[in-house]
């Protein structure tokens, strides 16, 4: 199959005094499927001294960052680097909570935040037609992890459906729409951070650089996706920057919704430490990585 | 892998507003994976007055992977091979998203007809005459048109002798159908506006 296109577009290309979209094309899903091999969209739980093994012979201030990391958290699951692993990352973190806490309340908040952010979409002139299939699937994935219905899967039905292109894709392009959505509905909120990153517009951006499967994720998508879905997210940081006073510590975000509903967070009053996420992604530059508290 | 169910809502979809966008999708095949698409060039461009069919492929994995498209009408511009007729279009590449549609996708090509990017050509020797000197690139660029672009002559005096029993002078039917690439009802439109 694959040498078969890869002949017609040779041919094709001999016809054509330019390069033509499909050898690009071609190129690209190369590119995907060499990738592909390495790690799956989302990896097995490791122990942390796994992450410590890759840098062994590396910077001795990441090592030092590593062992404190070892100190809070006890794991790591790797995402596949494909320019989605802050999408999917998100979705394996978030599905396998809700099927371990089975916190129906949780998913009844987050379907009435799937609702708003439906309408958002219509609202800013999407075509139903564009979004409903990866909204469909998404919610699907939600009902699926509680466990009482006959359609009810497992922890490693929830591995295997996460490696499945055709859930895993669908649901990082819902996560897309919301987030382009969040973007778009409150782009004079939005503008500046995006400034700061582009000197795109607020609607070029979207469509460059949220819309389009494979784009990395910045502050800017996932203050977005946090809000627009009501779901707080911890990103730590794993770089080589080292503090003044010498010793290395480790950085952490947290992502709070700007809206008041927040999940597992009765008394909202005091903000900041009241929340504690339950999606913690490890962040090293350029990539996201699940990472499991202690 | 193509998701049928959607390129059927797409082409329901299209047709609803073909009045307005001007932008017509049919499928070649049965099984839609090949399609053709239809843009009318923009009003005050060399393109106007022609009608640009184009060539649809849908790859296995639409919508997550673009449309193939390229001209099958042969025309002039810094972005379209005039040989092949292949597109340089970011969204047709890396730019592209399932949020798009073909028919958004085809709206995009219409504007690049409006707005050539030379410096980012797909036809060396366009793009260079468009730099150096634009304005035989627009007489080029019009020529094509007129020449590829164009409904055929057939029928042409039928439709002229409709419109002048209506009460058009002749000369002025003949005029206005060939700006209008002989569509009959566009020309009408544009007598009763003149």
């Amino acid at each position: 199959m694959q040498n078969k296109e890869e002949s017609g577009a040779s041919s094709e290309f001999d016809d054509w005094a330019n390069f033509g979209d499909d050898d690009i094309m071609q190129q690209q899903s190369d590119i995907r499927a060499e990738e592909a091999h390495k790690v799956p969209f989302v990896a097995d739980k490791e122990p942390l001294s796994a992450l410590a093994s890759e840098y062994q012979s590396g910077s001795p201030i990441l090592l030092e960052k590593i062992k404190i990391l070892g100190e809070q958290y006890a794991a790591i699951r790797r995402t596949r680097g494909d320019g989605n692993c802050f999408f999917r990352s998100f979705m394996f973190s978030y599905l396998e909570h809700i099927l371990e806490s089975q916190d129906k309340a949780e998913v009844d908040r987050i379907k009435a935040k799937v609702e708003e952010c439906r309408k958002t979409l219509q609202s800013l002139g999407y075509a139903d037609f564009t979004f409903e299939d990866f909204f469909a699937l998404f919610l699907e994935q939600l009902e699926s992890v509680l466990q009482e219905h006959e359609s009810s899967i497992s922890h490693d039905e929830l591995i295997i459906r996460s490696r499945d292109q055709s859930v895993s894709d669908y649901v990082v392009m819902f996560f897309r729409f919301v987030t382009s959505g969040e973007i778009r509905k409150r782009s004079e909120f939005f503008e500046p951070f995006i400034l700061g990153l582009t000197n795109a517009t607020v609607e070029q951006f979207c469509k460059s650089s949220v819309e389009p499967m494979g784009e990395e994720s910045d502050h800017v998508h996932i203050t977005a996706l946090s809000d627009a879905l009501g779901v707080p997210i911890r990103v730590v940081y794993l770089d080589r920057s080292s503090c003044d006073s010498g010793g290395a510590s480790i950085n952490h975000h947290d992502f709070i919704p700007a809206s008041g509903d927040v999940p597992n967070a009765t008394s909202v009053s005091t903000e900041t430490e009241t929340i504690s996420p339950f999606i913690t992604l490890l962040y090293r530059p350029g990539h996201y990585d699940i990472l499991y508290p202690k | 892998m193509i998701d049928f169910g959607r390129v059927q809502k797409e082409l329901q979809e299209c047709s609803k507003d073909i009045e307005a966008s001007g932008i017509k999708i049919n499928p070649v095949s049965d099984n839609l994976v090949h399609l053709t698409g239809t843009i009318p060039g923009p009003i005050g461009t060399p393109y106007e007055g022609g009608t640009f069919h184009i060539d649809i492929t849908l790859p296995d994995g639409y919508p997550f992977e673009p449309p193939k498209m390229h001209f099958v009408t042969k025309v002039w511009h810094p972005n379209i091979s005039s040989q092949s007729g292949a597109i340089c279009l970011d969204i047709l590449k890396d730019q592209w998203s399932p949020a798009l549609t073909l028919k958004t996708a085809l709206l995009s090509v219409q504007a690049l007809l409006s707005a050539p990017e030379p410096d980012d050509p797909q036809d060396a020797v366009v793009a260079q005459q468009y730099l150096r000197d634009y304005q035989t690139f627009v007489g080029t660029a019009r020529y094509w048109t007129e020449t590829f672009a164009k409904a055929s002559s057939l029928g042409v005096e039928e439709k002229v002798q409709k419109l002048v029993e209506m009460g058009f002078p002749d000369s002025l039917v003949k005029s206005t159908l060939e700006a209008v690439g002989g569509d009959e009802n566009m020309a009408l439109e544009k007598l009763l506006s003149s």
